[in-house]
């Protein structure tokens, strides 16, 4: 079989939240490409619905909800913020939060990239421990090995 | 006050068909609203969607070489319709960052969490059972099945037996009734719902039938990207511990066993409660290879985790049909024709009355 080139494409997603880890991969992403031509980035925040059970009343959930949704967007344009400082064009970062129901966070972060928009997706790694990745799991370990069709830089 | 249909009357009649004279009381404080828990005590009547309980002790849960917790949101009660025994469980929210040791992770209580399961276990023997009913204050009140058993640390930690014995004569026994267990929270996994709080004082022997019964769904924790990995980590706690007839302490083993305490590194220790022996092999050299091999899922050297129950189910059958004996008979009725329960003769009214 002859080995045609594949091509990939320039659109870069940065799977975000409010961690010191999600921080540093957004740093990486100017860092690496900021100034350069062509290059489109989208940060991506999927907040997880909370279980009902986690509160009493549906006013609490929502109330709860809100002042987290508005917490991400401040840190989502902090974020955008960064990466237009070091050299991205206005027009070439986006920015995105959808809320989901997520027994799985990488998943849920999968399904958002769409079968081949982005080539790259991008996401932090917190560095856990043994006991820790057994109990709560890793992200972006699951990222890397059920991510198919991109590639997958994980930044620590 | 108020003083609902039912007349003081009334109630001491219903009360005396399944309690000794002596000990009816005189008056009835009757509680519609359990809101403040503490204010329902012994000898009053809690009236739920017509349904009166007639309230005896508060439960208590054993803790780690600390005196025993009272629960004042769970009481022991009898149904004054029938002289059944039921466990009422009162609402109590709590939100509190639970520790394992050094993690911590975020853990509340949901009535509504359990009441969701009591309907998707009805009528599953490797469940407690019961149903919920809200009372005049809008509290989800759980109306359990009372389970006459003792919880399964205790049967372990009471069998005087020395280990080898206790390996050939009752583990193939105590793995199969606990291989049913595991299967039973994966039936709640297979529905989405964790267990949430998965010990070994959470699971009661059932006297009658020497099942085991899984007890208390309340508990609900945050989870990041594994859903089930602390109810894993529960189970795998669980099985270490009927392997080893008891929790094995590394620092019980400098007298118990110096040559075996010299083999162990840090590797084969609980990957989170590090003064605990999960390479039970380097202790008890019968133990099979299969078997010791799931344990090491739980210690500190692991690679490889347990991410479904179905893993833990299928791991087990293995053991159970190609590595052990096979469990005696004698195993089950030994279990259960023990004494009727400790608690039992002193509460249950057919018996102390
Ligand atoms: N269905 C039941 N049958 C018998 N005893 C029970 C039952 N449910 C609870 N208990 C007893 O009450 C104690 C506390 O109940 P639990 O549901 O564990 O409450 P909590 O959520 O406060 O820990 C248990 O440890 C057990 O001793
Ligand atoms: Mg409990």
């Amino acid at each position: 079989m002859t080995n045609r080139e594949k091509t990939f494409n320039k659109n870069i997603l940065i799977a975000v939240d409010e961690s010191e880890n999600a921080r540093r991969a957004v740093s990486y992403v100017g860092q690496l490409l900021g100034g350069l031509e062509g290059f489109s980035v989208l940060l991506l925040h999927v907040f997880p619905e909370p279980d009902e059970d986690f509160f009493r009343t549906q006013a609490e959930k929502e109330q709860w909800m809100e002042k987290r949704r508005q917490k991400m967007e401040s840190v989502l344009a902090d974020y955008r913020g960064m990466l237009i400082d070091s050299g991205f064009g206005e027009d070439q970062v986006r920015t995105r939060s959808t809320m989901r129901y997520c027994p799985s966070m990488a998943e849920c972060i999968l399904e958002e990239r769409g079968e081949t928009e982005y080539s790259t997706i991008v996401v932090g790694r917190q560095g856990l421990s043994r006991s820790e990745e057994f109990l709560f799991g890793s992200i972006s370990s699951k990222i890397v090995n059920h991510a198919r069709n991109c590639t997958v830089w994980v930044v620590e | 006050m108020p003083e609902p249909s039912l007349s003081q009357q009334n109630l001491r009649e219903m009360a005396s068909r399944w309690l000794s004279p002596s000990k009816v009381p005189g008056r009835f404080r009757v509680h519609e609203d359990t809101t403040d828990f503490f204010r329902v005590e012994y000898d009053d009547v809690v009236v739920l969607d017509g349904a009166t309980y007639l309230i005896r002790h508060n439960a208590k849960e054993q803790r780690f070489g600390l005196e025993d917790e009272v629960k004042f949101w769970v009481k022991r009660a009898i149904d004054l319709q029938d002289g059944e025994l039921k466990i009422l469980k009162l609402v109590f929210y709590e939100k509190f960052l639970s520790h394992v040791g050094d993690l911590e992770f975020e853990c509340y209580r949901s009535p509504r969490k359990e009441a969701r399961i009591l309907d998707l276990v009805a009528g599953h023997p490797g469940f407690m059972q019961g149903h919920a009913v809200e009372d005049t204050g809008g509290n989800l009140i759980r109306v359990l099945d009372f389970i006459n058993g003792r919880p399964l640390s205790k049967q372990i930690n009471g069998l005087d037996l020395d280990h080898e014995t206790y390996f050939y004569e009752r583990l193939p026994g105590v793995l199969n009734r606990f291989k049913e267990a595991v299967e039973a929270i994966r039936f709640l996994h297979e529905n989405r719902e964790k267990h949430g709080d998965i010990r070994r004082d959470h699971i009661l022997v059932d006297r009658e039938d020497g099942r085991y019964r899984w007890i208390d769904f309340d508990y609900n924790y945050r989870h990041r990207e594994n859903i089930y990995g602390y109810d894993l980590f529960g189970l795998g706690n669980i099985l270490v511990f009927l392997v080893g007839m008891g929790d094995v302490i590394v620092r019980d083993l400098a007298t118990r066993n110096p040559d075996a305490l010299n083999t162990l590194s840090a590797e084969d220790l609980n990957l989170v409660f590090q003064n605990r022996v999960v390479n039970l092999r380097k202790v008890y050299p019968y133990i099979p290879v299969a078997l010791n091999r799931m344990l090491l899922h739980f210690s500190r050297g692991t690679h490889v985790f347990y991410e479904q129950t179905s893993q833990l189910v299928s791991d087990l059958s293995e053991v159970l049909e190609a590595h052990l004996p096979p469990p005696e008979t004698a195993e089950e009725k030994g279990e259960t024709n023990d004494e009727p329960g400790e608690d039992l003769q002193q509460e249950h009214p057919h018996c102390g009355g």
